[in-house]
This record gives C-alpha cells, sequence and structure tokens, in this order.
C-alpha cells in the first residue's frame, strides 16, 4: 500500500487462523491501521492481495467487505454521538432490516414488530457487556464515558454477527483498569462465539499477552515477526524496534 | 394520552397559544403588533428561565398524538375565526405550503446531509409542470400535483450525478448554478410564458371550485378557506410522512451517511442510496407544494422562484432546527407572517433574514426548536 511516494505497507504477508485472536503491535506509524483500512475497504491497495475464507476480496467497497462478515471498530470513535445508543448498535445490523422504503413508511406494525426485536437484540448485547447500560438505550452516545462508548462500539461491530472483527486500539483514551476490565469482556464474549476471529491492535504488551493466542509485530509497514506472546517478546528484532538498538560499548 | 390532567393541560397551553396566534395575526396598527411579539418573547423567556419550558416539552412529548390533534384542532380554529379575510387566509395557506416546502428540503439536508441551494427551482418547476399539464390536457387538478412532484424529482435527478460526484462546498455551488440555469431558461422559454409566465386555473375537485366563495349555510366566507383546508391536509400528510421517514430505519441510515460516511460505509449503508432517496423525496415533496401554491395563487412566473426563495427556505430550516419538524413549522410561521405584519420591514426583510440566521448561529446553533433523539414509535420513549 503506498501514499505517493511513501510505503505504508510492504510485503506484509499476515495469515489468521479462524477463531484466533491475533494481536497486531507495532511503533506507531508502523501501518497497524492502514492493514486495517486495507482489508476493510477504505483504501484499495496498490498490490497484493487479500483473502477471506477462501474469497478473494481485494479491492472490495467497505460495504461489500462488511457483507462478506468481515466488521471493525475504529481507533478514534467513530459513533454517532448525536445518535442514541440504540440508534448506534443498529446501524452495526442494518442490512438485516428488509422492510424496503415503502415498507418501513406505510407498513407501521411490521415495522415496529422488527424494532421491538431488534431492541431485544441490542439490549441482550448490552447486558454482556455493560448491563448498567440497559435502561438508557435511547439516550444520546455522547452523555456516555469513553469506555461506555468503547462497549458501544464493539456492541455495533458484533451485532451484525461478523466472522472476523478487528479491534483498532480499544483502550485509546482509557485507564489502564478499564482497559484491563473491557479485556475481560471481551475475552468472557468470545468464550461465547468461539468462531469469531480477532485481530486486536493494541500497544500495552501486558494486554496483548493476557488476550491473544499468536501476535504479528509490524515496522515501518513490513512484519518483523509473528508467532506466540513468548517468541515475540524474546525476539531481539521486536526489541530493537521497540527499544531502539543497544549501545554497544565500543561506541561509548 | 396518560391521564385526563395531561390532556387538560395540553388543551390549555393549545388554546392560549393559537389565542396568541390569532391575536396576533389579528392585529393591524404596527404599535399593537410590535407589542405582541414582544409579549411573546418575554413569556417565552420567561418559560425557559423559570424552567417551565423543559416541563412542558416533556408533557409535549408523552402525549404526542393529542397534542398534534390540539394543534390541527386549533389551526381550523384560526382558520375560522378569520374565515372571511382573504388577506390573512392567504398568510395561512403560504405558511402551510412553505412549511410542507422545507420540509422536503429538511429531508435532504437535515437528515441525510444533502445541501440543496435550489428549493426554489423544485418548487417552481412543481408550479410550471401544473400549469402546463392543466392548460393543455384535462388532466384533474389533484392529479397535476402529484405530477408536479414527480417532474420535480425527475429533474432533480439530472441533478444527482453532479450532486454525488462531488461534495460540501461543491455540491452547493452546482445546485446554485441549476437554480440560475432554470431561471434563465424560464424567462426565456416562449412556450412556458417567459417573464410573464402562465396562468392557471383554479383547483378543483369533487366538483368544487375553489376560487368561488364558499357558501354555507346562506353566509359567504373566503374563498382562500377551501385553499387553506387543502394546503392544511397536505401538511399533516406531509408531516407524518417526514416523521415516518425520521423514525424508521430509512431515517437511522439519512442520519448515518450526514454524520459519517466512513462508518456507515464500514456497516454496508450505501452513501449514495440513502443521498439519492433523500434528494428524491425531498424534491417530490417540495415540487407537489409548488404546484398547489401556483394554483393557489392563480398564475406563476419565475420572480416567484429566484435564488433568495431558496436562501429563505434554507433559513428557515435553520431558524426552526435542522431536522425538527415542528421548529419547520414554527419558523416558516414567523418568516412569512412578521415582514407582512410590519410593513415598514418589508423591503429590508432579507436584511433581517440574515441577521436572524446570524444570530441563531452564534447563540443557538440547534435551533428555535431542536431536533430531539430519535423514538421511533410516538408518545414513548421506544
Amino acid at each position: 500500500m503506498k501514499f505517493g511516494g511513501l510505503t505504508a505497507l510492504n510485503k506484509l504477508d499476515l495469515d489468521i487462523n479462524e477463531g484466533d485472536i491475533l494481536g497486531l503491535v507495532g511503533p506507531n506509524g508502523s501501518g497497524k491501521t492502514t492493514f486495517f483500512n486495507v482489508v476493510t475497504g477504505i483504501y484499495r491497495p496498490t498490490d497484493g492481495q487479500v483473502v477471506f475464507d477462501g474469497w478473494d476480496i481485494t479491492g472490495f467497497s467497505p460495504q461489500a467487505v462488511f457483507e462478506a462478515g468481515i466488521s471493525r471498530t475504529f481507533q478514534r470513535s467513530r459513533l454517532c454521538l448525536e445518535l442514541s445508543i440504540f440508534d448506534n448498535i443498529m446501524l452495526g445490523n442494518f442490512k438485516t432490516h428488509n422492510l424496503g422504503i415503502l415498507g418501513n413508511i406505510f407498513r407501521r406494525k411490521a415495522f415496529h414488530k422488527t424494532c421491538a426485536e431488534e431492541i431485544e437484540k441490542a439490549v441482550e448485547l448490552i447486558r454482556l457487556l455493560n448491563p448498567a447500560l440497559v435502561g438508557s438505550i435511547h439516550r444520546p452516545v455522547a452523555d456516555l464515558s469513553m469506555i461506555d462508548r468503547r462497549r458501544i462500539e464493539i456492541c455495533r461491530a458484533l451485532i451484525g454477527k461478523p466472522r472476523l472483527l478487528f479491534l483498532d486500539e480499544p483502550s485509546a483514551g482509557m485507564t489502564h483498569d478499564e482497559t484491563n476490565q473491557l479485556m475481560d469482556e471481551i475475552l468472557a464474549m468470545k468464550s461465547d462465539e468461539r468462531r469469531l476471529t480477532i485481530v486486536l491492535i493494541e500497544h500495552e504488551m501486558g494486554i496483548i499477552g493476557k488476550v491473544t493466542t499468536r501476535c504479528a509485530v509490524l515496522n515501518f509497514g513490513e512484519k518483523l515477526c509473528d508467532g506466540t506472546y513468548q517468541s515475540i517478546v524474546e525476539n531481539p528484532l521486536v526489541q530493537e524496534a521497540y527499544l531502539g538498538q543497544e549501545v554497544t560499548e565500543d561506541e561509548v | 394520552m396518560r391521564s385526563s390532567k395531561d390532556f387538560f393541560c395540553c388543551a390549555g397551553l393549545a388554546f392560549a397559544l393559537f389565542a396568541y396566534l390569532a391575536l396576533l395575526l389579528g392585529a393591524e396598527e404596527e404599535w399593537s403588533i410590535a407589542a405582541y411579539v414582544l409579549l411573546g418573547v418575554v413569556v417565552v423567556v420567561a418559560l425557559v428561565a423559570l424552567d417551565v419550558f423543559s416541563t412542558i416539552e416533556r408533557l409535549v412529548q408523552s402525549n404526542e398524538r393529542t397534542c398534534q390533534a390540539l394543534m390541527v384542532l386549533g389551526t381550523l380554529g384560526i382558520i375560522a375565526v378569520f374565515r372571511t379575510d382573504h388577506y390573512t387566509l392567504f398568510l395561512l395557506g403560504t405558511i402551510f405550503i412553505y412549511s410542507v416546502a422545507v420540509l422536503g428540503i429538511n429531508v435532504q439536508l437535515g437528515y441525510a446531509g444533502v445541501i440543496n441551494f435550489s428549493g426554489a427551482s423544485f418548487f417552481g418547476i412543481g408550479g410550471y409542470t401544473a400549469a402546463v399539464f392543466l392548460q393543455h390536457t384535462p388532466t384533474p387538478p389533484l392529479v397535476t400535483l402529484v405530477l408536479g412532484g414527480i417532474f420535480s424529482a425527475v429533474v432533480g435527478s439530472v441533478l444527482l450525478f453532479p450532486v454525488l460526484r462531488t461534495s460540501g462546498h461543491y455540491s452547493a455551488l452546482v445546485t446554485m448554478a441549476f437554480a440560475l440555469l432554470l431561471k434563465v431558461f424560464l424567462e426565456v422559454s416562449e412556450w412556458l410564458g417567459g417573464p410573464q409566465g402562465l396562468a392557471l386555473p383554479p383547483f378543483k375537485f369533487l366538483g368544487i371550485n375553489f376560487a368561488e366563495d364558499l357558501v354555507l349555510f346562506g353566509n359567504e366566507y373566503s374563498f382562500y378557506v377551501k385553499y387553506d383546508l387543502v394546503c392544511l391536509l397536505l401538511l399533516v400528510m406531509t408531516f407524518m410522512f417526514v416523521q415516518r421517514i425520521e423514525r424508521s430505519w430509512l431515517g437511522l441510515a439519512m442520519d448515518a451517511v450526514r454524520i459519517d460516511e466512513t462508518a456507515a460505509a464500514c456497516f454496508g449503508i450505501s452513501i449514495k442510496r440513502w443521498k439519492i432517496t433523500a434528494f428524491t423525496i425531498g424534491n417530490f415533496v417540495i415540487g407537489v407544494a409548488g404546484a398547489l401554491y401556483s394554483m393557489m395563487l392563480s398564475y406563476i412566473n419565475p420572480s416567484n422562484f429566484t435564488f433568495s426563495d431558496s436562501l429563505l427556505f434554507l433559513s428557515i430550516l435553520l431558524l426552526g432546527g435542522i431536522g425538527s419538524i415542528w421548529g419547520v413549522i414554527a419558523a416558516t410561521a414567523f418568516m412569512v407572517v412578521i415582514p407582512e405584519k410590519f410593513q415598514v420591514i418589508q423591503e429590508y426583510r432579507y436584511l433581517i433574514y440574515s441577521a436572524m440566521v446570524l444570530a441563531m448561529i452564534v447563540f443557538r446553533p440547534s435551533g428555535l426548536l431542536p431536533r430531539k433523539p430519535r423514538t421511533y414509535i410516538a408518545g414513548g420513549l421506544l
């Protein structure tokens, strides 16, 4: 993936297995989010291939990628702040509302029925993450705290029952305790949905170690290495990328 | 309806509101009009300051259907009070029709975020369509209303391509260019009457001629009573239509497209589809309003649909609160009545409109009656 003369992702070769939680690590600007944007169709790759479940989805529109079963959250929360919690979650489920334009306007009974069903679904999902929010699903998202906004974003990504979920730094802007809490919730939810595959961008290595089954490290748009958490932490290339090169005695 | 106490509160409020409006509309000397306007402003400010306004809002929200019925009833009452007054009845009809047109703009800009600086052009297309059909064919007037809407939507679809290809300022410029093109075209077109425009036969329905005075039990009332009833009916229908758009998945999709295109796209919502839908629905509504308006005026010419009328539509929307249906109606009433009542300011009207819009943007950007968070079913929280 190139932006003008800048190569943001170069020869990145990454396999993700079904049911995995893959941690994507790397310094700022190493191409983690760009990778998400390429896969979800926001950027069209200049070269290379994205294959999902045997399908070539390279260059698909974001809509088509979503329909293939890939959903995501964003690094900087992209909830519609003036809309209610329920509305925001419903966006993730929009395609299932098959009433048509006229049906929505003139078949109000049918609409109210689907609406009641959807509320039930949304409430079920919210209850998994934060039961305290169940009573206020018609309040605007703007009233919520950062962690609750993240939760709603995760609900929105999950309600469409995706098979692959991208979480782009869900801990951004939250305290250490809040992050841990959110990760526990994600793990609990994952244990209900065994086939769901998650790719998680995260800076905090402790969390990567705790949550993921496999990790990949990016640097300057290239993959440094991948493997288990232990293997990447011990990898000297990774240490160098994160901590800088060790100064040898000769240079001093 | 929750309880009879609520009902009487709503009825009392509605009565007070319409009594005030009747007094304001009936006032003729400028000092008394100024006094009424001042009174209205003081009462509203006091209600807001004493926090009574939010109580009223809650009351209205939880008794929504009742309040809507009361508003229609009150409006009928106003029409009855001014049953012989051509001028006031004409003003009322204008308010109803302009509200319908601005509700069309509201679907475009308020929901899907498609800016339209050529609202008055689509209003005019509806009017010219009705004029041509009524002059050259035996089409019933009711059908020409629908045809006006359809033509307006079809002409609008020509604009869709450049509007969708561009965004932000550029699509605003595209609609402005279209408004100018259409005006020049109408002025030079011999067939459409050039600058003199066309004359229209009156609206007729079920054998009732809407240009003849209404005779009931031997008493004669202004023919505008009939037009007002039709215009009010159109407004009520448009109100329900637009409210149902908002309270359905359509409104949700349009909101998502307006607020964050990228996020909407990532959840499978087609940006183009919803922009096209909103633009077309909006133009249809504006076209129907234009067709009825030209029948009420009984003539149509290009100077009725200038760029400043398009700006007026947009300023009404800004003033009332973008996306707010009641806000649109209140702001239309204000913008139509005040300049008509204060003849002295007539020539400064655009100056005053602009100053009010500026003040609004600075002090209360969400409008007079800001849009409420969406509820899907009337009356409750749902």
